[in-house]
């Protein structure tokens, strides 16, 4: 049997919602590809653009960046700014006709283990649709 | 309509007199432009306070030596000006400054701003056997006709944005019939029409938008059609990425030239963008070869992510780029697209915070979930 | 200050119990926090959302619930109820049982094997009986402490004597079936009860048929249906039938505003969680239709009424003013509403599910329970407390905060608890804390320098990891990678042996940084961070790789991949530990002075708690006399009498020698930060000289005043007065002996409409307040009052009661069809006047001859806020308010450290709760104030002023005024004593010139590069 393609994703998960949701998911059994590779930030607003584009160009086949609901920012209002920035990225990515599928921002509660288990699980089956990222194979980056 | 000092010159002389009655009536310190420093018509930009020495002005000429907005930060980043000093700049120049204003990194305090409805200029690599002198002519006629000049930059034949957005004072090129014969000022501020109080010439009343301007810009909006779709930006993709920035050198001479790149050390100069040994170990690993240097992809992913709201699509990186690499036509491409999503004109307004640092609460929701 | 005792009881671990807890604890005193379930949180747990921002109720939360259990000043005494209280204020013993849970807390991980194996099913209450748990069980997923316990009564080993599967499950050897309930005293110098409330049971209101009619359920219910961790995953469906609902209606007022059943209350929530429970329900299922059958909108506080509007205009939630009189069932388990309109009219509407807005009543054993320590009861069963005195029950030394004392939604019940620690701290032998921690660590080692010695050690966690994940497998690969001195695998890595054994690791390959891959650091890295204390290193060469919760739990069927994925997280956990630091918490020395800034009610509460307490203050007024509005207000609603609430308290500013006032004085400069303020004060009067004041925080109480209204004609008409204005001619005796019929009182003057969205929450019982001062002197007076909604909310609404009985007509209008006044005769302004106004009810016009004609005229935050809030760079609402550091959780504080605010400045609010508020501000000063040093976060971020370009974006983009520019050299700066950490200016600095410390560039980028995502996935497709 030929290797199967299973997606690897970067997630930067914000400290205290998405990352508490994903802790959730866990304590409440529910089951979900093991595509995503966690990195704790403590607020999605941490998340510096060449984050993205650094993970992007060492190969993930995706990054996702997940963060508390708007409102509900432990710190007050970051996570617009992160939604903000997470725009620009991913219209420089469209624009340069770049697969900007292959980045998402989901807002995931503390109390959402269902949700974050449905976005993940979700987000591997689209991946895996769209096929490896090209930036894997490639040397000259 | 506006108010307009009509002075019975051509527009270059009528706004080298101009400048003479700022320094002379002592309504300026000192005068900020263009002046010729080869016989053959090379420039660069110039302070004067000697009013004898404006013979040497030339605040028309078709080159942009430099971004003036990244000079004027230079002037006045430490402290904002004590005198007022009269500045003749680009429109896009102009928008750089006011980009780097709202980053703390000048003042446009006591500048009085002229600029020009902008026809263009010629490539940096023109200035070197007077080539461009030899062109004036052709020039002339182009703007008179308002005809997209031919053999000016790609960046400039796709410019929309030459209308001065916030220049005290602007001079009508594009499409006047008679700018050898005749300098039209539009006087946009008081503040100009106090400066210019006491000089001879005629005050008249009119538009600086006519059919000529509108003709010019659908024009350059089709050049701009044809540019992006020559490089096919929106095609790119990772391979034409890798293609394209392929041949950079890394000498990072577009980030030193870029007005909006104001950094004192550039984050991709230091040392976290070089590799670490083991980094080539697990790179080499993973994918059986690396580019040496590495990382040109994502410097020039990064410069976009950082400048893409505020470019001004100047075009001084393709100006300097030693590999021809078609920076500009690519910075502008998604500077506008981002531009768009934030509904943001760079450097159009100085009251305008800059987008990443603001937000609505309700935005942006295709691109979250 | 002589030998009282520092120990604090709290009873009930609700929101209310956990904050008076927490700032009890802050202030140095120990707290013992009792709790009768196992464990904290209360039905703040139960909520999925919380109203008016929709925020996600546990988010919250779960940070404040962790602080507690993990907070060295706080003893939780779990499955514990208070027997008896003896002794006096200062010195009592109070008895506590603690129940047996037949599960050794300590040993207990939390894994769940007991539970997989119980056999015995029973509903589970957390979750309103809409699912089963087992006999041993944790409380919910997120609970604090996580540890599971027994339910002894429907345990078959204790009930029957057999089955024992869980003991035999719990390789922990947690299970002690030999456990017994315990007695314990505990000496404390105060009591807080925070006791909470019940959901009212809607059983006795059989007309609805609730628990007949199976898609009846009462809001809490459906709270949990709409939760995402609730019994239906947020996926609602009828209960009858398993389809999702079609159409929703709530049912408002079910157990309250009901004199008939004894419940002549308003429950002040209802109206509020319905529409936050009709705007979810619309969010969670597509088409929905969503509608409110109610009485009034009560949606009197902060924010509320755009909320309302929202729900409204934007949600589309419909809203039908009617008492709904019967429910009957159609086949299939559709409902049918039987209601009348408000003209009378009968009509029907079917419904796919009915929710009933449940409303709060007193706890089910609270007679006993009061009874059993001494404390009165109000004719509803809350806790009785004089007027004024909202904090104190009628026993000495005992205090009431949250709901226990009348109905509060969770700001006010926050506020309260806050406002009881600050009450009850005056009975504590406190003293200012010296150090910041309790604990004495060995001296930190240097290890700055070194080449990192990175320990791994990989946590079996019983199976729950290792049942998946092939730890030793993980070991090995560990072991391979650079730096990775020593690594080892352990049984249960937060065990106290197992922590020996990391101690002793350190000790033996002399190791300066170390790896835990376990569980989850959000509950775990606190203790291994302690361990490494233990063991001379600095707490933050820590780091952690999340192998259980986010690994093995996740992928049990997929054991390969979990184990390869397990070892890519040791790997990113040892890049990121290849690049920790040593930190240190920055300490910020503390003056114990305290500004307040308004001399009325509230800023005199909170001066006189915190002069009560030994804690200096600088009270500053503007105007010449201290009192603010308290000096207009003549009445109330019962018989207290606010002038002499007045007058006592500034004779007791004035007598109190900790106190300076400054009256006839604004400020004119602040500078500075938490514990280090500087303030420049300046007299009004003609030749006062400016004066600095130095002190280590802020209360802001500026207040706020009537609106200059130009409505209703109350330019023109003398006749035309406002409601305090009204109120001063009653103390007056204006109408004393005067021949005087009508009187017309009009409410939401310039309040709840556009550009004025929000409710001034007093006017309603202001209006009748008034009202029944004049009946009660001149009982023919004919009393309309015009109104859109009443909002007598809480106890308030006995007096709306009284009122009807006494003959004051209440007339709705519209906001569209506003009343309109005009003098009878134009030409004279002493003329009487015409009130037109239409009854939507009969749709006629009703005019009415009105001798006065009183306005409800909207609370008006003052302007010269704007000013203020620049100084101390803390923002505003829209509506001019001082805008808090969170609507629920942090109602008095700003978001940047060391500033308060309570009163009027805050929002509308009465007299009894800005003396709440108050006292909640100076307790929250008094958690800054009672140390002498306190310590800024440890991950904070830095500027290398070396990069910094001054562009200023960090300034911004920051929440707390942490970000700065040094304006002299041009570069910005960190305010190492405000920064929280959370890296918004790092991520907005494109110099690179900030950084996170804990969580740099440099780490997170070597956590990406550490990843070989092309590589491992070829091995693992096999």
């Amino acid at each position: 049997m030929k290797d199967e393609f299973k997606p690897r994703i970067i997630g930067f998960l914000c400290n205290w919602c998405s990352y508490a949701g994903a802790d959730l998911a866990g304590t409440s059994r529910l089951q979900y590809p093991p595509s995503l590779l966690p990195i704790r930030v403590m607020c999605s607003s941490r998340v510096d653009p060449l984050f993205v584009i650094s993970a992007f160009l060492r190969g993930a086949d995706a990054v996702l960046i997940a963060g508390c609901h708007p409102g509900d920012c432990h710190y007050q209002e970051g996570n617009y700014y992160a939604r903000r920035r997470f725009a620009c990225v991913r219209k420089v990515f469209e624009t340069l006709g770049m697969e900007s599928d292959r980045l998402r921002l989901s807002w995931i509660s503390a109390s959402e283990g269902p949700r974050f288990a449905n976005v993940i699980t979700e987000y591997t089956e689209k991946i895996k649709k769209m096929g490896p990222n090209p930036a894997k194979k490639n040397i000259f980056l | 309509m506006s108010s307009v000092l009509k002075l019975s010159r051509s527009a270059e002389e009528g706004l080298r007199e101009l400048l003479k009655f700022l320094l002379e009536k002592k309504r300026v310190k000192a005068v900020f432009t263009l002046c010729k420093i080869k016989k053959n018509g090379t420039v660069s930009y110039s302070l004067i306070t000697d009013a004898d020495m404006l013979k040497d002005a030339l605040p028309l000429f078709p080159l942009m030596p430099q971004n003036a907005g990244k000079l004027l930060s230079r002037l006045t980043l430490k402290e904002h000006l004590a005198e007022p000093i009269a500045a003749v700049v680009r429109p896009c120049e102009l928008r750089a400054f006011i980009e780097l204003v709202k980053r703390e990194q000048g003042s446009l305090e006591n500048f009085i701003f002229i600029s020009t409805t902008c026809p263009g200029t010629y490539p940096l690599e023109m200035s070197v056997n007077g080539d461009i002198s030899k062109k004036l002519p052709e020039y002339e006629e182009d703007v008179k006709k308002g005809n997209v000049i031919s053999d000016t930059r790609p960046i400039c034949k796709a410019c929309e944005h030459f209308m001065p957005y916030s220049a005290d004072m602007t001079v009508a090129l594009i499409g006047e019939k008679d700018i050898d014969k005749n300098c039209e000022i539009f006087l946009n501020t008081e503040k100009a029409e106090k400066l210019i109080e006491g000089m001879d010439g005629e005050l008249v009343e009119r538009e600086l938008e006519t059919e000529e301007v509108k003709n010019l810009r659908s024009k350059r909006q089709e050049e701009k059609r044809k540019l992006f779709e020559e490089i096919n930006v929106e095609g790119l993709g990772l391979s034409g990425l890798v293609e394209t920035f392929g041949r950079c050198i890394g000498c990072h001479g577009c980030s030193r030239v870029c007005p909006i790149c104001y950094c004192v050390l550039c984050d991709f100069d230091s040392r976290d963008y070089e590799n670490e040994p083991s980094t080539y170990e697990s790179e080499l690993k993973k994918r059986g070869g690396v580019r040496v240097p590495p990382n040109t992809v994502l410097y020039h992913l990064g410069r976009l992510t950082h400048v893409s709201v505020s470019c001004v699509g100047c075009g001084m990186c393709t100006d300097v780029c030693p590999a021809d690499i078609p920076l500009s036509t690519i910075f502008l491409k998604v500077g506008e697209e981002v531009q768009k999503i934030f509904n943001y004109i760079p450097g159009k307004d100085v009251e305008e915070a800059i987008p990443l640092n603001k937000f609505e609460k309700d935005e942006f929701t295709e691109v979250e979930d | 200050m002589f030998n009282k005792n520092k120990s604090i009881l709290i009873v009930g671990a609700g929101i209310a119990g956990i904050q008076a807890s927490l700032d009890l604890a802050e202030m140095g005193a120990d707290v013992h926090l009792i709790e009768q379930k196992s464990s904290i949180g209360g039905h703040m747990a139960q909520l999925d959302k919380t109203f008016p921002t929709n925020d996600c109720s546990l988010c919250i939360l779960s940070p404040k619930m962790s602080e507690c259990a993990r907070h060295p000043g706080i003893t939780l005494h779990m499955n514990s109820s208070l027997i008896s209280i003896n002794g006096e204020p200062g010195n009592f013993t109070c008895k506590i049982r603690e129940s047996a849970t037949y599960v050794d807390p300590d040993k207990c991980v939390a894994c769940g094997l007991c539970e997989e194996k119980c056999p015995t099913k029973v509903t589970d209450e957390f979750d309103m009986e809409l699912r089963t748990r087992k006999a041993i069980y944790r409380y919910f997923l997120q609970s604090v402490p996580s540890n599971y316990a027994i339910d002894a009564e429907h345990c078959l080993r204790i009930t029957k004597g057999v089955c024992g599967l869980c003991e035999r499950a719990c390789t922990a050897e947690a299970i002690n079936f030999e456990d017994t309930d315990k007695e314990i005293d505990i000496d404390c110098g105060a009591v807080i009860l925070a006791v909470g409330i019940d959901a009212f049971d809607p059983i006795v209101y059989g007309q609805y048929g609730y628990r007949k009619f199976l898609n009846v359920v009462t809001s809490l219910e459906f709270e949990r249906m709409l939760c995402a961790s609730g019994p239906q995953m947020g996926h609602v469906v009828c209960p009858a039938n398993d389809k999702p609902p079609k159409n929703v209606a709530f049912i408002q007022c079910v157990g309250s505003r009901d004199r008939e059943n004894g419940r002549n209350y308003c429950s002040s929530v209802c109206c509020m969680y319905a529409i936050k429970e009709a705007i979810i329900a619309k969010e969670h299922i597509k088409g929905l239709d969503a509608t409110i059958f109610f009485m009034d909108v009560r949606a009197f506080g902060k924010e509320f009424d755009k909320y309302y509007r929202r729900a409204d205009e934007q949600f589309g939630v419909e809203f039908i003013r009617s008492r709904v009189a019967k429910i009957t069932e159609l086949p299939g388990g559709d409902l049918r509403l039987h209601f009348a309109h408000q003209d009378g009219g009968r009509d029907t509407r079917d419904f796919s599910l009915v929710v009933l807005s449940v409303g709060l009543q007193q706890r089910k054993d609270i007679l006993d329970f009061s009874e059993s320590i001494d404390i009165k009861l109000n004719d509803y069963g809350f806790c009785q407390t004089a007027d004024f005195q909202p904090l104190d029950t009628s026993k000495p030394g005992v205090f009431v905060c949250g709901a226990f004392s009348g109905p509060k939604d969770i700001p006010e019940s926050v506020m309260s608890a806050s406002g009881v620690a600050a009450r009850a701290a005056r009975f504590l032998g406190l003293k200012r804390q010296k150090k910041v921690s309790k604990k004495e660590f060995p001296p930190e080692r240097d290890v700055v320098g070194d080449r990192p010695r990175i320990g791994a050690f990989i946590c079996h966690c019983g199976i729950n990891i290792a049942g998946v994940v092939d730890v030793p497998g993980v070991v090995e690969y560990a072991k391979s990678l650079q730096n990775v001195e020593y690594a080892e695998d352990l049984l249960y890595a937060c065990s106290q042996d197992c922590m020996e054994t990391i101690k002793q690791r350190i000790e033996e390959h002399n190791l300066n940084r170390v790896l835990v891959a376990a569980c989850t650091p959000r509950t775990h890295e606190p203790l291994f961070r302690e361990t490494l204390r233990e063991a001379g290193l600095n707490q933050y060469l820590f780091e952690m790789a999340n192998i259980r919760d986010q690994c093995s739990w996740a992928h049990m069927n997929e054991p390969e991949l979990a184990t390869e994925k397990a070892k890519e997280l040791v790997e990113m956990g040892v890049a990121k530990a290849r690049g920790v630091t040593p930190l240190q918490k920055l300490p910020v020395d503390i003056d114990p002075r305290t500004l307040v800034i308004g001399g009325g009610l509230a800023g005199m509460t909170a001066a006189l708690t915190l002069a009560e307490t030994n804690y200096r203050v600088f009270l500053v007024e503007k105007e010449e006399k201290l009192g603010g509005n308290l000096r207009s207000i003549q009445f109330s609603l019962g018989d207290s009498e606010p002038q002499q609430l007045l007058e006592k308290t500034i004779e007791n500013i004035y007598n109190n020698k900790l106190i300076t006032v400054y009256t006839g004085t604004e400020i004119k400069t602040i500078d500075g930060y938490i514990g280090n303020f500087r303030t420049t004060v300046v007299p009004l009067h003609r030749g006062g000289t400016p004066k600095e004041l130095q002190h280590g925080v802020v209360i802001v109480a500026t207040g706020a005043g009537e609106y200059p209204t130009e409505e209703y004609r109350y330019k023109e008409s003398k006749r035309v007065v406002t409601q305090l204005e009204f109120e001063k001619m009653l103390h007056n005796g204006v109408f004393t002996g005067k021949p005087m019929q009508n009187v017309v009182m009009i409410q939401c003057v310039n309040s709840r409409e556009e550009g004025r969205d929000y409710c001034s929450r007093l006017c309603c019982s202001q209006a009748i307040k008034n009202a029944l001062v004049l009946k009660r002197e001149r009982p023919a007076a004919d009393i309309y009052v015009l109104y859109r909604d009443i909002r007598t909310y809480g106890l308030k609404e006995q007096y709306f009661g009284e009122a009807r009985d006494r003959g004051v007509i209440f007339l709705r209008y519209d906001i569209d069809n506003k009343p309109t006044v005009e003098l009878i005769d134009p030409e004279n302004p002493n003329s009487k006047l015409h009130v037109t106004t239409i009854d939507p009810i009969l749709g006629k016009q009703v005019v009415i001859n009105a001798d006065f004609v009183v306005l409800a005229v909207s609370i008006n935050a003052p302007e010269q806020n704007r000013e203020l809030a620049q100084m101390l760079k803390v923002p505003l609402n829209e509506d001019g308010f001082f805008l808090e550091a969170h609507v629920k959780l942090r109602p008095v504080d700003f978001a940047t450290d060391g500033i308060f605010v309570c009163g009027l400045a805050h929002c509308p609010k009465d007299i009894d709760e800005s003396i709440t508020q108050a006292t909640a501000a100076a307790a929250r000063a008094m958690t800054v104030i009672s140390k002498m040093v306190v310590e800024a976060e440890g991950s904070i971020c830095e500027v290398n002023s070396e990069l910094c370009s001054g562009c200023g974006l960090c300034v911004e983009v920051c929440a707390y005024a942490a970000a700065e520019m040094d304006e002299e050299k041009g570069i910005a700066f960190i305010n190492e004593a405000l920064c929280k950490g959370c890296g918004a200016c790092a991520a907005s600095c494109r110099s690179g010139a900030i950084d996170l410390k804990g969580f740099t560039n440099e780490q997170i980028f070597s956590a990406i590069d550490s990843l070989e995502m092309a590589e491992i996935l070829q091995h693992s497709g096999t």
